[in-house]
């Protein structure tokens, strides 16, 4: 057992000796762990990045020429011996678009919804004091621990009558993206004293609602955009749950690249999979550079 | 009186949302599993025993659950390794390093199925490089089979185990580590007996964590099972092929259980172990 007291003379010793040490021999015994630690970070980023860019090249070589497919099939008209080839895009934009819109529509009005039920419920079990508080939290962020092919039965069973609408597949993307903006809220109103600033509002004569729109609010801000983001990321990118509550009329982008890898060439496949890409990535790198180190409370479950 | 209204009146309001989006549809889930028509019929539990009866769907939970485990076992230990370089150290990089790995949190299964098709495939990127290297076409199809399951699975589970990890290394106190070091503790023994202890709750959380995760997807056995099938995909499968819904909210109830009683256990444990130090 460690009291503080035992930590501070610890610290003091430590800082004594540590004149004492020559700090070329510390730096040496930590750089051997750090560079191994390194190497296998290096390894686990060449997994996750090689992929990526064989998909990315993949959509505008022809990949004859790499031997990753025997021969490839050209429409009409183009030149079947040329290294780079865009036919493919404007292949997939052509046969997908109304997928590509609708998730597009969805996953913008999935964002509108959650700022306007994720915002007031974040607020609620960050500073309600009603009773059962803890469990409607529980309840909020359970579905980050459901498998989401469970969720979409349970639905499918709950409202079959509703079926084929396409608010259908609205309501699975809600029950995953809520959790993302209630938590966003929710951890930055638990950051910082919030009752005290309102308090220090209401002294000077703001009623509630002045309060909540003008102080609650704009200290939430940044919570609010980072929350947006993720959800717009989570429901574009949504595949389980959608997959079975939509129809061929309600189909989603990421259905559509289920087609594709299915029935569609691997040029047509890697062609759809950068469009998916085009979308997400500037979404992701715009999620890591407003988020940084909030984001490892944030960001769990599927 | 309005701001009374918002009080008392926001509470329930949220737990109506939650009621109609989630709890409701539970309800029914759970319902239909013990019913014997796909619209109602009476009270079974034929569905619950077709389950372990039929040899394919028992081999399915039994491959999901141990799946399951052993990618979340390995997401934690090698995730822990960037975790720590990113909490401890300062290297060159650093931003997009982090940035790259947490790319796959936003693919679907389907997109990291088709990944490992591409590289692993019977013509993949890896059996073509290894065939010009060695003249030996290694690691071709391997994507069909369990070592490309398990590869397309931790894949999936990079970014969710490192970034747990992470919010959790960041909460140590590096006092204690510095109070072991000038007791004489090498490298080693900090890790073993300072730093470890104070970890195995976060270790057990991301454990659940990714558990659930990999027991809920699809998507990759959906691109590339040829032999293997997990639950998720037989539910999947009751539904488009057979139209069998009582089988298959029996089955996703089977699913919600396991997932339910891992996030439970390793909530229980967390707070055991950090309530009784």
């Amino acid at each position: 057992m460690m009291t503080p007291a035992t930590i501070e003379a610890a610290e003091l010793t430590l800082e004594r000796a540590g004149e004492s040490i020559p700090p070329r021999v510390r730096a040496r015994r930590r750089s051997t762990a750090k560079l191994l630690l390194l190497a296998l970070l290096a390894v686990i980023l060449l997994v996750v990045i090689s992929p990526v860019i064989v998909v990315v090249l993949g959509s505008f070589l022809n990949t004859s020429f790499l031997g990753l497919s025997s021969e490839q099939w050209v429409g009409d008209g183009t030149d079947a011996n040329a290294l780079i080839t865009f036919q493919w895009f404007s292949y997939v934009l052509k046969l997908y678009q109304p997928q590509l819109l609708f998730s597009f529509q969805l996953a913008v009005l999935s964002v509108v919804v959650c700022i306007l039920i994720g915002v007031p419920a974040g607020y609620l079990i960050a500073r309600g004091s009603f009773p059962g508080r803890r469990w409607l939290e529980e309840l909020l962020l359970l579905p980050l621990a459901l498998p989401g092919i469970a969720i979409s039965i349970a639905l499918i069973q709950a409202y079959a009558v509703i079926r084929g609408r396409w608010y259908f597949v609205l309501f699975g993307h809600l029950i995953y993206t809520l959790p993302f903006m209630a938590r966003c809220v929710a951890g930055t109103l638990r950051s910082f004293d919030c009752a005290a600033l309102e308090r220090a509002a209401q002294s000077l004569g703001a009623g509630p609602w002045q309060r909540f729109f003008f102080v609650v609010l704009p200290s939430l801000r940044h919570a609010i955009t980072l929350g947006a983001l993720l959800v717009f990321a989570v429901s574009f990118g949504e595949f389980n749950v959608s997959f079975l509550l939509m129809t061929p009329l309600t189909a989603t982008f990421p259905s559509a690249l289920y087609a594709t890898y299915t029935f569609n060439s691997f040029q047509v496949s890697s062609a759809a999979t950068v469009v998916f890409l085009a979308v997400i990535l500037p979404v992701l790198a715009l999620i890591q550079w407003l988020g940084g180190d909030e984001l490892s409370k944030v960001e769990q479950g599927a | 009186m309005l701001k009374r209204f918002a009080a008392i009146a926001s509470g329930p309001l949220l737990l109506a949302v939650l009621v109609v989006l989630l709890v409701w549809p539970l309800i029914c889930l759970v319902s239909g599993s013990l019913h014997e028509g796909n619209s109602g019929g009476a009270w079974t539990l034929d569905n619950y025993t077709a389950i372990f009866q039929t040899r394919s769907s028992r081999v399915a939970l039994f491959h999901s659950i141990w799946i399951s485990l052993g990618v979340a076992a390995a997401a934690v230990v090698i995730c822990l390794g960037p975790a720590w370089l990113f909490v401890r150290h300062d290297f060159p990089g650093k931003r997009i390093a982090r940035a790259v790995l947490t790319l796959p949190m936003s693919f679907s299964g389907i997109l990291i199925g088709f990944l490992c098709v591409i590289m692993l495939g019977r013509i993949g990127v890896v059996p073509r490089l290894m065939e010009w290297l060695t003249g030996t076409d290694y690691f071709s199809g391997t994507a069909y089979q369990l070592g490309g399951i398990l590869i397309a699975y931790f894949y999936f589970e990079i970014p969710r185990a490192t970034l747990s990890l992470e919010s959790a290394l960041r909460k140590l106190d590096p006092r204690l580590e510095l109070a072991a070091c000038s007791l004489g503790a090498g490298a080693w023994q900090r890790f073993t007996l300072v730093v470890l202890p104070q970890l195995w709750p976060a270790l057990l959380a991301t454990f659940a964590l990714t558990f659930c995760v990999s027991l809920g997807s699809f998507g990759v056995v959906l691109i590339v099972a040829k032999r293997f099938s997990l639950l998720p995909l037989e539910v999947f499968e009751q539904i488009i092929a057979f139209n069998r819904y009582p089988l298959a909210a029996a089955m996703s109830v089977v699913l919600l259980a396991i997932a339910l009683c891992a996030s439970l256990t390793a909530r229980w444990a967390t707070h055991r172990l950090t309530h009784v130090r």
